[in-house]
């Protein structure tokens, strides 16, 4: 049953992964039985976004867990096939192929990013096989077909919440923004500059940059010089810190609202810079709710450390499509039209879990802001401010 | 109007600091380049996965050891002056004696190697690095500089300093010289010239781990993944300054800092490669020897002939490839469409590599911006079928466009040879998707070509697995057979001459830049068609969908299976597709197997698998 997780165990992590296994085979075994149920996943564990795909299998394995010993699909273990693309299209739509003809999936999970996703959509639409993809941001992923489903956040329902906070609560007039150059920057981009200018804002510039830029200092001169009273960054977390840090460096002690210092990697890479920079998170390790108190401590006691956002991610598309499959059937077709009449599931990232069965994407998402404090995040208190 | 009035209100004085801060970054890797090339007149692509070491080496000393700075610094000179000294010694001595093209791919693979092993033992994520550097900063203008901004400056001064000094004043640095102007006549003169060599690595290589740990130290961020920008920076750095002028290196890297600064401050952060790689364009084209070079200098380049490996072809049995093709044919009768999958691509994979080796190989241009003919190809198919053009017709425009563009884009560099033809058709690559990326009216920019219609050839559907997968075969056997009869008649023979001795052939009458026009109008025409399959294929295409990576790939196919030969760049890429899958069990370590396997073919059968033709 789990020969297909031990190919890829022969690693350097060959012994974590053993323990683990083991111990997510004692209680499985006492609790399921018969054949597993299967979840491919298509995503890179290899290449240059290798960490993500290692970030999802820790969320993956614990959603795993929990679900085989509350009693697997039903009595039937639930298990997964991880199938290494580096992120690369060519990759993904073989592995398609591989999953489609598979009879054993019941659901695809995956690529990464948008471009390596959406070539593999038309194959796995005209296979029937349900790709669900929770972290393709893309506005046209879900586009292709009726089974393409996605948990991920619908930027056009982020950004005006991201926007509220920067002109209302930050009290910024004169937006200079700076963004990552893809197809999630320039969505979330675009997004955000409306809902800015409904709000009353003016945005006085907007600056593109490419994803392996290192030095800001040209376009941090070219957006001071447009006069903002502060900054907007559509960022990853790597790209943001090195902006913040620059801009600091050069003078520029305007508030900064960065989308990727939400990341614990943020404050190490932005070190003091970082103080006093907002961000916003969907998923909040300090939420007081049941569901993300026992998710963080469950995660902290496997991992020693605390969940990334693509972690909770990964362990909340599990358990969605457990729930899925516990409550409509394991068949290909169950799965999909199971979760275009899901309600209410249980989530850590979203309040509840609702799918708008027309885009196939996730409804009313909230967001916790944070300020950025120490080494450390407060969640922001408008009375405090 | 806006634009003059924009020239002289921008703060110059911001952007000149912003530029220098960075050309000195620049600097200090193409110090390391230009010392390499004069020696053994190679640019080394491993030297930016030295200086990602160089990083992780002062990361382990500073951050884990808690080592002091000073130490550090030795520690990593250290290090990566082994390094490159072993690189030397393992990957490039072993090719003494081989075709120009041997060492630039082998150091290819070893920074394959490097990257792969940083990698798996320090996680792809990036990490912080910093030291207890004394926090003062000085205003300039609008902004400040701190310490470590002129620590970076005064390295990249002080080492061209010192290096002057060693090859001038030093009984070896006299032996590197003589070696750097004719090493057959400096190993008469009894100049140890392997000891030179691998001195030369040495030394760059702990110029570029130093340079990796300072940078490191300024942005507070060092990754594995920054290798190939760095290392593009220097090559541009090294042929703005002149490929072996070592303080032309310096003028270079802070020219094209200033360059990069000035063209964000007017067009934007997006365009910031688009003006390094048009700086290169224009540098080889009109100033191959680098801006400081005194008039009438002539370099040791351009050379003729000896820059592919040359062989007698391996002939294969007719009996044999007819039998390869039916079993090809029945493939998806054995009802796996993993295989039938992972074989279409091979020979999308087959069609790209056959357009390569015909300008790489048998009119002898090296290209290294191969992508952007597919990119061409792709968009022009994807652009026309969105707005309702047939398919069928779709693909045909797409060849044709990317064979009339690939060609006048190309037209330019018909002229330069041997590295410089390398160096300039990645420009080339990169200035397209760069274009595509920047060009959003037309090409829709980031968010890519979406919807792009499935495979149809004038009403009859193609996008099954099996329906593709014979398509794709056809194709591929029908341009093999166009190739291969091009190359037997009178056109084969010209292109052949061309690349044994332009100038030879130039005397003869032949007008080469009409043949090489043709050689690559019907290689672009090949790859076009290749990408516009694949845009159909995937629905969905962006700027990076066929990037520098790729280029890369499909020159190893051409190389592996051996230049200029078709039965060869088929084998090569349906080798290469299918290799990765055999090291799937061993998904980590994918990239070495594939790095090594690199370098042990071009130091054991540098002719490739079937021979160059």
């Amino acid at each position: 049953m789990t020969e297909h997780r031990l190919l890829p165990a022969l690693s350097r992590r060959l012994f974590c992964q053993l323990a683990l296994v083991s111990t997510l085979a004692g209680p499985a075994l006492a609790a399921t039985s018969g054949d597993p149920v299967y979840i491919g996943v298509s995503g890179p564990l290899t290449g240059p976004q290798a960490q993500y795909g290692a970030m999802w299998k820790q969320g993956f394995d614990l959603a795993l867990k929990e679900i085989n010993a509350d009693g697997g699909i039903n009595g039937r273990p639930l298990d997964y096939i991880f199938e290494d693309t580096q992120n690369d299209p060519r990759q993904t739509i073989a592995v398609a192929q591989k999953f489609i003809a598979d009879p054993k999936i019941s659901v695809e999970v995956g690529d990464f990013s948008s471009t390596s996703s959406m070539a593999a959509s038309p194959l796995y639409q005209r296979g029937k096989l349900v790709q669900f993809g929770f972290t393709n941001s893309h506005p046209d992923f879900t586009k292709t077909g009726d089974y393409m489903w996605s948990n991920s956040v619908p930027q056009s329902q982020e950004q005006p919440l991201v926007a509220r906070h920067v002109v209302e609560d930050m009290g910024m007039k004169k937006i200079g923004v700076m963004y990552l150059n893809t197809d999630w920057g320039k969505t979330s981009k675009d997004i955000f500059a409306k809902a800015a200018r409904d709000l009353g804002a003016e945005i006085t510039t907007e600056e593109g940059y490419l994803g392996d830029e290192k030095d800001f200092r040209a376009t941090l001169v070219r957006v001071r010089d447009t006069h903002p009273d502060g900054l907007m960054l559509v960022s990853y977390y790597a790209d943001a810190a090195l902006i913040v840090r620059q801009a600091r460096e050069m003078g520029i002690e305007l508030p900064i609202f960065a989308a990727g210092a939400n990341s614990p990697e943020f404050i190490k890479l932005a070190g003091p810079a970082g103080n006093g920079v907002h961000t916003a998170i969907n998923f909040a390790e300090t939420s007081t709710r049941p569901e993300v108190e026992h998710f963080v401590a469950a995660f902290k006691e496997t991992y020693g450390q605390g969940p990334s956002h693509f972690a909770a991610m990964a362990y909340d598309t599990f358990n969605l499509l457990a729930a899925v499959m516990r409550e409509y059937g394991t068949s290909r077709e169950d799965v999909k039209e199971g979760l275009g009449k899901i309600t209410d599931a249980k989530s850590v990232i979203f309040p509840k879990v609702s799918f708008d069965p027309e885009t196939r994407r996730i409804s009313d998402p909230s967001v916790t802001e944070l300020v950025v404090q120490d080494g450390g995040y407060t969640v922001y208190q408008p009375a405090s401010q | 109007m806006e634009f003059i009035s924009n020239l002289v209100s921008m703060p110059w004085l911001d952007y000149s600091i912003s530029g220098l801060v960075i050309g000195s970054i620049y600097a200090l890797m193409a110090i390391g380049l230009a010392l390499i090339f004069g020696v053994a007149n190679l640019i080394n692509f491993a030297h930016g996965a030295v200086f990602t070491v160089g990083s992780y080496i002062g990361w382990t000393c500073l951050v884990a050891l808690h080592l002091p700075l000073g130490v550090s610094i030795v520690l990593v000179a250290l290090g990566t002056g082994i390094v490159g000294a072993l690189i030397e010694w393992l990957a490039i001595r072993p090719l003494n004696r081989q075709s120009r093209i041997a060492p630039l791919l082998s150091t290819i693979g070893v920074g394959l190697i490097l990257d792969q092993v940083i990698h798996i033992v320090f996680s792809p994520t990036p990490r912080a690095l910093s030291a207890n550097i004394p926090n003062w900063r000085i205003q300039v203008g609008n902004g400040t500089i701190g310490p470590i901004d002129i620590t970076i400056a005064l390295t990249a001064i002080l080492s061209a300093g010192l290096l002057y000094l060693f090859l001038y004043k030093t009984k070896l640095g006299m032996a590197v010289r003589a070696t750097a102007q004719d090493d057959d006549a400096a190993k008469q003169m009894g100049v140890n010239i392997n000891r030179v060599n691998m001195t030369v690595f040495g030394i760059a290589g702990a110029l570029g781990g130093i340079a990796g740990l300072l940078v490191g130290l300024y942005f507070n961020s060092i990754d594995p993944n920054a290798s190939f920008q760095m290392m593009l920076k220097g090559m541009v750095a090294i042929v703005i300054g002149g490929m072996a002028n070592v303080p032309g290196a310096i003028g270079g890297g802070l020219i094209l800092g200033l360059i990069e600064s000035y063209g964000i401050g007017l067009f934007g952060a997006s365009y910031r490669n688009l003006f390094a790689f048009a700086v290169l364009l224009i540098m080889l084209l009109f100033r191959p020897n680098g801006l400081f070079a005194r008039k009438g200098e002539r370099h040791a380049e351009p050379m003729t002939g000896t820059f592919v490996s040359q062989s007698k072809p391996v002939r294969i049995p007719k009996q044999l490839i007819l039998a390869l093709v039916v079993v090809a044919l029945l493939l998806p009768m054995a009802n796996q469409p993993y295989i039938t999958q992972i074989m279409t691509n091979a020979y999308l994979y087959g069609l790209a590599a056959l357009a390569l080796t015909l300008v790489s190989g048998t009119v002898g241009l090296v290209s290294i911006g191969h992508a952007a003919l597919l990119a061409l190809g792709a968009y022009a198919s994807a652009l026309a079928t969105t707005k309702g053009l047939p398919v069928g017709l779709g693909l045909i425009f797409g060849g044709l466009f990317a064979g009339i563009v690939g060609t006048v884009l190309a037209y330019p560099a018909f002229r330069l040879r041997g590295h410089y033809v390398a160096i300039g058709t990645l420009a080339l690559g990169e200035i397209v998707a760069l274009v595509i990326l920047n060009w959003t009216p037309v090409t829709n920019g980031a968010l890519g070509v979406f919807a792009i219609p499935p495979l149809e050839l004038f009403g009859v559907p193609l996008y099954g697995t099996n329906q593709s997968y014979w398509f794709v075969l056809g194709l591929l056997l029908v341009f093999c057979g166009l190739q291969v009869r091009l190359l037997n008649s009178h056109l084969g023979r010209t292109w052949r001459a061309i690349r044994e001795d332009t100038v030879a052939a130039e005397t003869y009458g032949i007008s080469s830049n009409y043949y090489k026009g043709l050689a690559f109008g019907f290689a672009g025409f090949t790859a076009g068609i290749a990408g516009a399959v694949t845009a159909h294929q995937w629905s969905f295409i962006n700027y990076d969908s066929f990037n520098l990576q790729f280029s890369v790939l499909i020159l190893t196919m051409v190389l592996l299976g051996g230049m200029g030969n078709v039965s060869g760049a088929v084998l090569g890429a349906i080798v290469i597709a299918a290799l990765p899958e055999f090291f799937r069990a061993v998904a980590e370590y994918r990239m070495l197997f594939y790095g090594a396997a690199l370098i042990i073919l071009i130091r054991f059968r540098p002719q490739g698998l079937l021979g160059s033709g």
